[in-house]
């Protein structure tokens, strides 16, 4: 059974624009896919549709077999809790440090003192940056940041890890160290979803690549390339 | 619960200059609708005093006999309008003419028990019940003439009632205010932790981590302020016991019969007010997560 499954899922804001257009393709677990296309072909979109932010005006969206969108309001928590999501822009805390930047996503969860103890050095030291458990945002890199955003989304072992961009705002030697360590994640078993327009990395790594423009799947290839 | 008071704590302490004046505000709104309770209850039983004392003074013709003015009192005794009747003699009444001009000798030398007139002090249970007594009790035979205070007693009745529906106007404005400081307060608590709630949600926090955080916040904002105002209602209840003031006890208004010392009042209004603090509190930062927290 696919872990996640889009079918013929259509996406139109209010204003008119056609984000997703009658998009369909599955995922097996444990694949790494990568999403892309130009700015505005509509991979947020997915991202956004994927992680329940927004609805589908039409289509299914499938997880192991479950449709998302029948999931009650109240109970979408327990959903996301399986999937991890880095974002372009990090979404830390400036005003908390690492450790307890990593650490909301454990409270959330109703974790003991004693399991967020242990489980947030292990997450940091996944990501190396155990030296900087204590550090606040301010005094990271780039890099560094996103690396805790994704410790943070690896914090209660989700199934799948979504990267939104992930390597939109940082340097090419971190973009590559950032992609190492979901390679290293999705070697340990762990889906990884990522929307990019880095044509380097996609290149680089030779995974499943599907191509989205103007909202429409053009191409869904294994040992696929940036451009086709 | 140990979670919730520690969620409480941080967000009180990252907003606590807010926090501090919220309080401020909303403990001199608590202040003032307890203070404004106390003024109208004792408006009230003040109201309801006179009105107990209200009376009809009946006088009767020089030639009537006594004993027909005792078998008339005892005729109207039996009335269920009227709470009690007084036989007032010549004797009693020159004691008090006496008594009242005890100044002026020459006066008093010139007057004798006969020239005044043996009477009845009606007291009536209802106020609204005096004009038409007075009428009856002018066409009983012997009836000389009846007297009574109804306008002083009208006058204050109207004021009393304006202070009561005026009060009670002002209680309500006083609610809305809180509730809208609970609101305005929960309102920034949710703007200035935007990026924070997104992150939660996006974590997988569930709608009842995110929100009840912040109706906590809320609750115990009316709590606290509400305390403070219900502490200062026991003060002033002390100070009424203190000073003997409202001795025959407070009414309120809706329950007529029922009087209740001014500290024992004060104890009432106390959980009245940490009441409707808890549920101003709980009413104002739910609206307010309903309203602003779009999750």
């Amino acid at each position: 059974m696919p872990q996640i499954e889009f079918i013929n899922v259509t996406k139109e804001y209010e204003s008119g624009n056609i984000a997703l257009d009658n998009v369909s393709f599955q995922i097996e677990p444990g694949e790494f896919v990568f999403v892309v296309g130009p700015s505005g072909a509509g991979k947020s979109t997915l991202v956004k549709l994927l992680i329940r932010e927004e609805y589908p005006n039409s289509g299914q969206i499938l997880f192991n077999g479950a449709d998302i969108l029948s999931i009650d309001p109240e109970n979408v928590h327990a959903y996301r809790r399986r999937i991890g999501v880095v974002f372009q822009d990090f979404k830390l805390l400036e005003s908390r440090n690492v450790f307890e930047n990593i650490s909301i996503a454990l409270e959330v969860s109703d974790a003991t003192d004693h399991e967020i103890k242990n489980i947030v050095p292990n997450v940091l030291n996944m990501v190396g940056l155990s030296a900087k458990m204590f550090k606040y945002p301010r005094q990271l890199s780039g890099g560094e940041k996103q690396r805790v955003s994704i410790a943070r989304a690896l914090a209660h072992e989700p199934d799948i890890l979504v990267a939104d961009e992930a390597t939109g705002m940082i340097d090419p030697d971190s973009s590559n160290s950032v992609v190492e360590i979901l390679e290293k994640i999705n070697a340990l078993g762990t889906t990884v979803f990522m929307a990019t327009h880095d044509e380097k990395i996609v290149d680089k790594l030779k995974k499943r690549v599907i191509r989205i423009e103007d909202g429409k799947l053009i191409s869904d290839k294994k040992g696929g390339k940036y451009r086709g | 619960m140990g979670k919730i008071w520690k969620n409480l704590k941080a967000n009180l302490r990252r907003e606590r200059l807010l926090t501090i004046a919220n309080i401020f505000v909303m403990t001199i709104t608590f202040l003032l609708l307890g203070t404004l309770i106390f003024i109208i209850s004792g408006s009230q039983t003040a109201l309801r005093y006179l009105e107990e004392q209200a009376q009809i003074t009946v006088f009767f013709k020089d030639d009537f006999p006594e004993e027909n003015i005792l078998t008339f009192k005892s005729q109207i005794e039996g009335d269920q309008r009227i709470s009690g009747v007084k036989y007032v003699s010549k004797n009693d009444a020159f004691e008090i003419f006496s008594q009242l001009n005890k100044d002026e000798p020459v006066l008093l030398e010139n007057i004798s028990p006969n020239i005044l007139p043996a009477s009845l002090e009606v007291k009536a249970l209802n106020i609204g019940d005096l004009d038409t007594l007075a009428d009856e009790f002018s066409t009983v035979d012997g009836v000389e003439e009846v007297r009574f205070f109804e306008d002083i007693i009208e006058r204050f009745k109207f004021w009393s009632n304006v202070i009561y529906i005026i009060g009670f106007v002002l209680v309500g404005v006083f609610a809305i205010i809180s509730y809208a400081v609970i609101m305005a307060t929960v309102r920034a608590t949710i703007h200035s932790k935007g990026i924070e709630l997104e992150i939660m949600k996006l974590v997988g926090a569930s709608n009842s981590y995110v929100k009840n955080p912040l109706v906590y916040q809320g609750i115990f904002l009316g709590v606290v302020s509400s305390t403070i105002a219900g502490v200062a209602m026991i003060l002033m209840g002390a100070i009424m016991k203190f000073n003997n003031m409202f001795e025959q006890g407070l009414t309120f208004g809706f329950l007529p019969r029922l009087y209740v010392q001014p500290f024992v009042f004060s104890l009432i209004l106390f959980i009245v007010l940490v009441l409707s603090g808890c549920f101003l509190g709980l009413l104002g930062s739910y609206t307010a997560v309903k309203r602003y927290l779009k999750y």
